[in-house]
């Protein structure tokens, strides 16, 4: 566990720079829209949000819910967009741009340096009825239900990546809403990783087998990846099909496999698959692995700088090759 | 690939990496024998990795 | 329609005696959620659930099912000839079905037992099931059954509806059906009517305690097209990323797809439940795709539950206020704002010009 930044994160002063910011881009026709969060209908839900006027930019906010990856919602858009990006979003801007998604000219960076999200699925799973409010202050976050009130640490309930994360500050943006944070040094962001690594086949194949066991095809995970844009999905096409629709444990394995591999080298851990399942699955199991050996093998870590580009696209002398004989 | 495959436990051993000219004919069966030979020795893939029918309860 | 009182050692003992009968499922709780399962030898159902993350739709109406079989061994006597697989081999029964999914059975059965087409394997399915419901003593915050046409202790689409105070089961015994399963159970045949007033009260405080409304009033009266083109779409569609978690977690809905899988001489036909809000839903054999964009897949879901059904069936929405699309939409589209949205929607007044998306 890292120790926690001293500064105190106010998401208030956050929340009210956003809106500063985004009307005045706004207003000097510098972007056609802004895009961030606005809040929930739900406790620890917040909704990704649009903002082309005055009105809607004041709707735009920032708290520990905001986990979702807003640079799903850039791909291919032809509009200037103000875009507002924690660090695992920035990189995944980072690397729109490398793969010609969208121009870096286009967008209007809002940096946000993030303390990390938390977890609305371990914290509804902590309590028997209804959460009715869920407050930040400072480093502690107050549940309150219809007949309980309990204080938590919010290091204690950060989503998984978050807790390990060592990108918390954007790598790439145009403005910044507040002073960076610290990065995180003493965090292992693949120790599940290694837990696995030691199984024998047969556990491995198991424990994979009963992760996706819930999964019931609904690609929340590939919809919510901005890395996800290919026109027809693999597992959409149909002449040839590549993958069954079905509930077959081959074919839902195969989907989540392949996917996985197609992140390969470019995932951020930014942890939207996971957060929005809607069958809890810890479905970072899949690129965890990946990311791990990108930064073995290559010394990879996917979106960090707009001039590099990533090892599973270029060929260098030095490329690891006891794999092949 | 391999390693992720492996990962997620596909033993070692069914999936190999060579490169063959189309001029190394002797590499050739010799690499396609040697592959034949190990896969040989793992348990048949069995209803576990090669779809048959759709298995919906 | 008849009124028992079970204790807690009758419920458990009459359970498992109705399992030689039935095929008996009732809630479980699997690692993340509760989920109705085929209950084994002494497993009971799990009552102390609020609802299952999934709607008990997949047990009449399973997500992968194989309709047909085939062969086309050119050498058999039977080969390109589609045979029909038996769906149902026993009668089943569900218990601790909550009063909103209760009711999205006949919703659905609207559009599965038709005067001129029947689907078959539903209404085999469905027939065959007996539906014993959990009434809720207190609602979720995201419930709003009493918007959609029940209640906590709502009857529609149950032949038993039990009501648990303590360790007591006030038993409701509401249809033929229903009678059957008591029996079997080997329930007391004692009619009690001095538990009407306990049922009475703890009712009343159970739709108390229903927080969450949402207006339909209105929506009959409104003009299609006027709420076709209704400006807000755009801007409520945006965060929508066209997953399925909606349509398939939702108990009313139904769509599915139908595919053929032949592997080596021998080939079934199944259907898979499929999503309007998929991408490729609509796409046409032609190329062409009329709900090409994400904000008319969006409309066309609201629309379809909250006017086109409205205007057909003259029945109520096709929502039972189950509430759980809103707890697991991914980006918090809710349609209890959307409704309201909707019935309130007024041509006169627009708001704030909608973005292309």
């Amino acid at each position: 566990m890292s120790k926690p930044n001293p500064r105190l994160i106010k998401m208030k002063e956050y929340t009210e720079k956003i809106r500063e910011i985004a009307k005045r881009l706004l207003n000097d026709g510098i972007v056609d829209m802004v895009i961030g969060f606005r809040k929930g209908t739900l406790p620890m839900m917040n909704q990704p949000h649009i903002a082309t006027c005055t009105d809607s930019a004041d709707e735009l906010m920032w708290d520990s819910n905001c986990g979702l990856n807003l640079a799903n919602y850039v791909t291919d858009r032809k509009e200037k967009i103000g875009i507002v990006a924690k660090g695992c979003d920035s990189r995944n801007l980072v690397t729109h741009v490398i793969e010609n998604k969208i121009k870096r000219d286009q967008l209007y960076i809002i940096g946000i340096p993030c303390s990390g999200m938390i977890d609305h699925h371990k914290i509804t799973a902590m309590f028997d009825t209804d959460i009715t409010s869920v407050k930040e202050s400072g480093e502690s976050i107050t549940i309150s239900g219809n007949d309980f009130s309990k204080k938590l640490i919010k290091q204690d309930v950060l989503c998984e990546n978050c807790a390990a994360c060592t990108h918390r500050n954007p790598v790439e943006y145009d403005e910044l809403v507040a002073d960076l944070v610290e990065e995180q040094t003493d965090v292992d962001p693949y120790e599940s990783v290694t837990e696995i690594e030691s199984m024998d086949a047969e556990e491995k194949w198991n424990y994979f087998e009963d992760l996706i066991s819930p999964c019931i095809r609904c690609y929340a995970c590939r919809n919510a990846c901005p890395l996800c844009y290919c026109p027809t999905c693999f597992v959409d096409e149909s002449t040839p099909q590549w993958v069954g629709k079905s509930q077959d444990p081959i074919d839902v394995r195969t989907f989540h496999l392949l996917r996985a591999f197609h992140c390969a080298g470019r995932c951020t851990d930014c942890g939207a698959c996971e957060r929005v399942c809607p069958m809890g699955i810890k479905i970072r199991e899949f690129t965890k692995k990946l990311n791990k050996d990108c930064l073995e093998l290559y010394g990879w870590e996917a979106g960090l700088s707009l001039d590099e580009r990533p090892p599973l696209d270029t060929f260098k002398t030095d490329d690891p090759d006891e794999f092949i004989k | 690939m391999k390693n992720f495959l492996e990962h997620t436990g596909i033993e070692p051993g069914r999936l190999h990496f060579s490169w063959i000219s189309s001029a190394e004919s002797t590499k050739f069966v010799d690499v396609v024998k040697k592959i034949t030979h190990e896969v040989k020795m793992l348990d048949p893939a069995n209803k576990r990795y090669v779809k048959t029918e759709p298995k919906v309860d | 329609m008849k009124l028992i009182k079970i204790d807690q050692q009758n419920w458990n003992t009459g359970i498992e005696k109705a399992k030689s009968a039935y095929r008996v499922f009732g809630p479980v709780k699997e690692k993340n959620d509760y989920e109705f399962k085929v209950l084994g030898t002494n497993e009971m159902p799990d009552l102390n659930f609020r609802n299952t993350r999934l709607s008990p739709k997949s047990i009449i109406y399973p997500q992968s099912q194989v309709m047909f079989t085939y062969s086309i061994d050119e050498t058999k006597d039977d080969c390109r000839i589609m045979k029909e697989v038996e769906n149902v081999t026993s009668p089943m029964a569900i218990i601790g079905v909550r009063p909103c999914d209760a009711l999205s059975f006949p919703i659905v059965r609207r559009n599965f037992d038709t005067p001129e087409y029947q689907d078959t394997y539903w209404i085999k399915a469905y027939e065959a099931t007996t539906f014993v419901g959990l009434a809720c003593n207190s609602a979720c915050d995201t419930c709003f059954c009493t918007s959609a046409g029940t209640g906590p202790f709502g009857e529609k689409g149950l032949d038993v509806l039990i009501i648990k105070d303590g360790d007591d089961f006030y038993t409701k015994i509401i249809t033929p059906k229903g009678e059957a399963f008591a029996e079997s159970a080997g329930w007391g045949k004692k009619e009690q009517t001095d538990i009407t007033a306990k049922i009475k009260e703890l009712k009343t405080a159970a739709e108390a305690s229903v927080s969450s409304t949402v207006s339909t009033d209105k929506l009959k009266n409104k003009t299609i097209l006027d709420l076709y083109d209704a400006p807000f779409w755009e801007e409520e569609a945006f965060a929508c990323i066209n997953c399925g978690t909606c349509t398939y977690v939702c108990p009313t809905c139904w769509c599915f797809d139908v595919q053929d899988e032949t592997h080596g001489k021998s080939g079934i036909r199944m259907r898979n439940w499929d999503s309007c809000m998929f991408p490729l839903f609509t796409h046409h054999a032609s190329g062409h795709n009329p709900r090409n964009n994400k904000h008319e897949r969006v409309r066309q879901r609201f629309m379809h539950k909250l006017k086109y059904y409205v205007d057909k069936y003259d029945s109520g929405i096709q929502c039972v206020g189950c509430g759980r699309c809103i707890r697991l939409c991914p980006v918090n589209i809710d349609i209890r704002k959307i409704c309201d949205k909707m019935n309130n929607f007024d041509t006169e007044s627009c708001k704030c010009e909608a973005t292309s998306s």
